[in-house]
């Protein structure tokens, strides 16, 4: 699976990324890359900074410190990289708009305004380039249908359509199918292996599910405190390892429930 | 264990609703808000004996009264009702004035259009990032919305003398700063998510605009649209009490010239036409909602 493409250079490269929100230190020097044609999950618990390490590479937020380079090219700080496209768990398309509609505004970057104020002035090359986008996701029998009329799965398909149409070498996927049950997640998850295996797209995704990561990924990545805390190849991930990843929050958890509980008992004395 | 069938022994005191120093804040309160009412109504002339003199020329006006003058003749003045129901001298005018009304409450909406929302799309933080622009949108509104549409009117009709035209243009220009909030609230408060999307994708302040926040704003955007003619059609009524144009500019014209019956017909017909007005935008947004 994809493995003969790993001797290849990395084609999205991390170092050092730090990122605080006031007090709070979200990214502690997190490092790591991502070759092409390979597919990489990240793990972590709630909070331990996986999106916010992927919202700096697209430039949607400004990390303080590190580099982040694609393709030998360093991306500035809090700007978006042509190459690097985003799928969200929320999947982000807009529902009033055709599919087509949506998968062309994955052009914007490269269109002027004058082609681009309205659906209406978009090139036929462009429109004719999302229609191929759409047939490699396989809907493009929907695309004059309103978006936000397709099936959950399907919007996020529609949602990596626009990433192709971006002409993107380096596809970010934040919980791609964390809203999905488990057929559509399936499809989701197969078509991201394709676009590496087939069309040589870097691609990182974050997920909730060590299954899925350990069926579709070259490597996992865990993440813990905004560090990087284990990068291995799939097969060599055990259940030990991710279930170290979850511990501190579940130690925190029944820490606090036992507190509650001697809490409640102490009061149940005084009554 | 404890026995839950029994109420459980009082242990904690109820703190008390209202603290001292909250109750003195509440008198305090109380009795400014009554000197400053007393001291409106001393300025105003507000009182108990104005009112019931106002009363008895609200009744003179209404239905009319005989006024004797010194030299013993006594003249009968026509109050408000019965009503003025002559089809060709007032009715069939009074139509065309409603229409026209109508007609400067349309223009003055749309013309605004385009201006409104260049002014909501630079200062909606959703679409415009760079702070001194949004800034600078948002000051220009406020200082457009801070004179009010008679002003407006008053400046336009003494720039180009009295008509219909002038109470296009104080509309115009007054529901620019109107509709232009309206809007960039509206817009402001867009699922930011789309717009984020389409920044990934490399996509402009004013791309994403066009491709984000707009298709997703839009119902709102002609919601407001149509509460806003609504509004600028009773606006028009009172542009025309000024001299702009329109069924208040006749009653004004009969009010000067004592024609009470005229000038409650025209009334009745405003009543008329605002709530048609009011049920036909009504009506419009609830079929825009379900688009
Ligand atoms: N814009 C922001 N302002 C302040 N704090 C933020 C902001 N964005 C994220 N954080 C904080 O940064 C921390 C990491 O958030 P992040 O979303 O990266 O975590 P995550 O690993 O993606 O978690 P999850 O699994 O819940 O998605 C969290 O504690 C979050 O509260
Ligand atoms: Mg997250």
């Amino acid at each position: 699976m994809g493995a003969d493409h790993l001797s290849g250079a990395a084609m999205l490269r991390i170092d050092g990324l730090r990122k605080a929100f006031g007090e709070k230190t979200v990214l502690d020097g997190l490092a790591f890359e991502v070759a092409s044609g390979e597919v990489v999950s990240l793990l972590g618990a709630n909070g331990s900074g996986k999106s916010t390490s992927l919202r700096c590479v697209v430039g949607l937020e400004r990390p303080d410190g590190g580099t982040i380079t694609v393709d030998g090219v360093t991306a500035k700080p809090g700007e978006a990289m042509p190459t690097v496209a985003m799928v969200f768990q929320k999947i982000h398309l807009v529902p009033r708009r055709s599919v087509l509609d949506n998968v062309c505004a994955g052009a914007l970057g490269r269109l002027g305004l004058s082609r681009s104020w309205s659906v209406l002035a978009f090139p036929r090359e462009v429109q004719a380039e999302a229609m191929a986008c759409l047939d490699r996701v396989g809907l493009a029998d929907r695309a004059r249908e309103k978006a936000g009329r397709l099936s959950g799965g399907q919007q996020q398909r529609v949602a990596v359509a626009r990433a192709l149409c971006q002409r993107a070498t380096v596809l970010l996927a934040d919980e791609p199918v964390s809203a999905l049950d488990p057929a559509a997640s399936e499809q989701v998850m197969n078509l991201l292996r394709s676009l590496a295996d087939d069309d040589g797209l870097a691609v990182a995704a974050v997920l909730h599910q060590p299954n899925l990561a350990r069926r579709f990924s070259d490597r996992i990545l865990g993440l813990a405190g905004g560090r990087l805390v284990f990068d291995s190849r799939s097969a060599e991930v055990t259940d030990e390892t991710v279930a170290s990843l979850y511990r501190p929050a579940l130690e925190a958890l029944e820490a606090a429930e036992s507190a509650e509980s001697a809490e409640s008992a102490e009061m149940r004395e005084y009554a | 264990m404890t026995d839950l069938t029994k109420a459980p022994e009082p242990r904690l005191d109820i703190p008390p609703r209202f603290r001292p120093s909250g109750v003195a804040t509440a008198v305090a309160i109380t009795i400014g808000l009554v000197v400053v009412h007393w001291y409106a109504a001393v300025q105003t002339n507000t009182s108990p004996k104005e009112l019931l003199e106002g009363w008895r020329g609200l009744w003179n006006f209404l239905f009319g009264v005989d006024r004797t003058y010194p030299n013993g003749k006594t003249i009968h003045q026509d109050g408000a009702f019965p009503l003025d129901l002559r089809w060709s001298e007032t009715i069939r005018p009074g139509l065309e004035y409603c229409l026209l009304t109508i007609w400067i409450g349309l223009l003055g909406t749309t013309l605004s259009i385009p201006v409104a929302l260049f002014f909501a799309v630079i200062s909606s933080r959703t679409t415009n990032r760079f702070a001194p622009l949004w800034l600078t949108g948002r000051a220009v509104m406020s200082v457009l919305r801070a004179i009010p549409e008679t002003v407006y009117a008053l400046m336009f009709i003494a720039a180009v003398g009295f008509g219909a035209f002038p109470g296009v243009i104080a509309l115009a220009i007054h529901n620019v700063a109107v509709m232009g909030k309206l809007w960039s609230e509206a817009m402001d408060e867009v699922d930011q998510g789309p717009v984020e999307a389409l920044r990934v994708a490399g996509a402009s302040p004013a791309q994403s605009a066009a491709h984000a926040v707009l298709p997703a704003v839009m119902p709102s955007l002609l919601g407001l649209l149509l509460y806003r003619f609504d509004t600028n059609v009773r606006s028009s009524v009172i542009l025309g009490t000024v001299g702009a144009g329109g069924i208040g500019f006749f009653i004004k014209t009969e009010v000067d010239s004592f024609h009470f019956d005229t000038m409650m017909t025209y009334v009745c017909m405003v009543i008329v036409l605002i709530i048609v007005i009011d049920l036909f935008s009504a009506w419009l947004r609830r079929k825009v909602g379900t688009v």
